[in-house]
């Protein structure tokens, strides 16, 4: 994919198609390093999948809901020295703390650093395209932090549908002005 | 052309060719993955560098009639057991995506 943001998009697709009623997606920078971490509490994976997750042809031909996302990300990963972790929790063996965490770290000064790009419309897109579960959204910079819950949005807005146009463009005001104010600190 | 026959006609080197009879109807060239999957026309001679078996999925995927390591790139061994068992052909090339192209455009 050309900009990380896409492939955001696309892993946490596979959180909420896993059940997730939260998927959280955390992003840290530092001068040196990218950590993408995208952690849910969907159904898991049994020890089984999870080994072939990164396996393209496992993904591609067998389970046909986790397409090429992650074996994408890892080489995307792995090109700049970095890595790609998941770990999972079944729902089966673990019936009240399940879950998947993909965790990626890139080295944002190598060369083949896929760039990030702007990640609010991917934030947007996902909850528009799934209002009713929840996201938590925490890019981390050296010196400030951008952040968005859905959770603590339903609270204020009751009955309003997080998927209107209205709280959609808001969402996406609130964090371009959190983007904005925290570069001014830089 | 097959790819057989392009490997006979070419300076290309057949890496795995499990399945030689596969029609070449197109040309494509590209490194990026995500891309190429959604750009690759079936029956297309693939042109990348990238060594790394997801390209293999790739082919699979874009049904592609072989793929062709530019730059004398050469895949490892988990990669050609993989094409060869998922029946993808791999050619190696010495020369760049250019004169790789224009080596098929003169033959094809």
């Amino acid at each position: 994919m050309k900009e990380l943001s896409l492939n955001i998009l696309d892993i946490a697709e596979n959180s909420v198609k896993a059940g997730a009623t939260l998927t959280e997606i955390c992003i840290e920078e530092t001068p040196d390093l990218l950590t993408l971490t995208i952690r849910d509490n969907g159904c898991g994976m049994t020890e089984e999948v999870l080994r072939g997750v990164t396996d393209p042809f496992y993904t591609t031909r067998t389970t046909r809901k986790v397409g090429m996302g992650l074996p994408l990300l890892k080489l995307e990963a792995e090109q700049t020295g970095g890595s790609l972790t998941v770990t999972s929790r079944h729902e089966k063996e673990y019936p009240t703390d399940h879950g998947t965490t993909v965790c990626s770290v890139f080295h944002k000064n190598h060369i083949d650093f896929t760039p990030l790009g702007n990640v609010v419309p991917s934030i947007t897109t996902l909850i528009q395209g799934h209002p009713d579960t929840d996201f938590l959204f925490t890019h981390i910079f050296p010196n400030y932090t951008v952040s968005l819950d859905t959770r603590e949005l339903r609270t204020v807005l009751e009955d309003v549908p997080l998927g209107s146009y209205e709280v959609l463009k808001w969402i996406e005001e609130y964090l371009d002005e959190q983007y904005e104010s925290g570069g001014k600190t830089v | 052309m097959t790819v057989r026959e392009l490997v006979e006609k070419a300076p290309f080197k057949a890496a795995v060719l499990p399945d030689p009879d596969r029609e070449i109807t197109g040309v494509y060239i590209g490194d990026l993955l995500s891309w190429v999957m959604g750009r690759a026309s079936g029956g297309d001679a693939w042109i990348t560098i990238m060594s790394n078996v997801n390209i293999v999925a790739v082919a699979s995927l874009a049904d592609t009639a072989c793929v062709i390591e530019a730059e004398g790139v050469t895949p490892d061994e988990e990669i050609l057991a993989t094409a060869s068992a998922k029946g993808v052909n791999i050619l190696l090339a010495e020369g760049g995506a250019y004169e790789t192209a224009i080596a098929l455009s003169k033959l094809l």
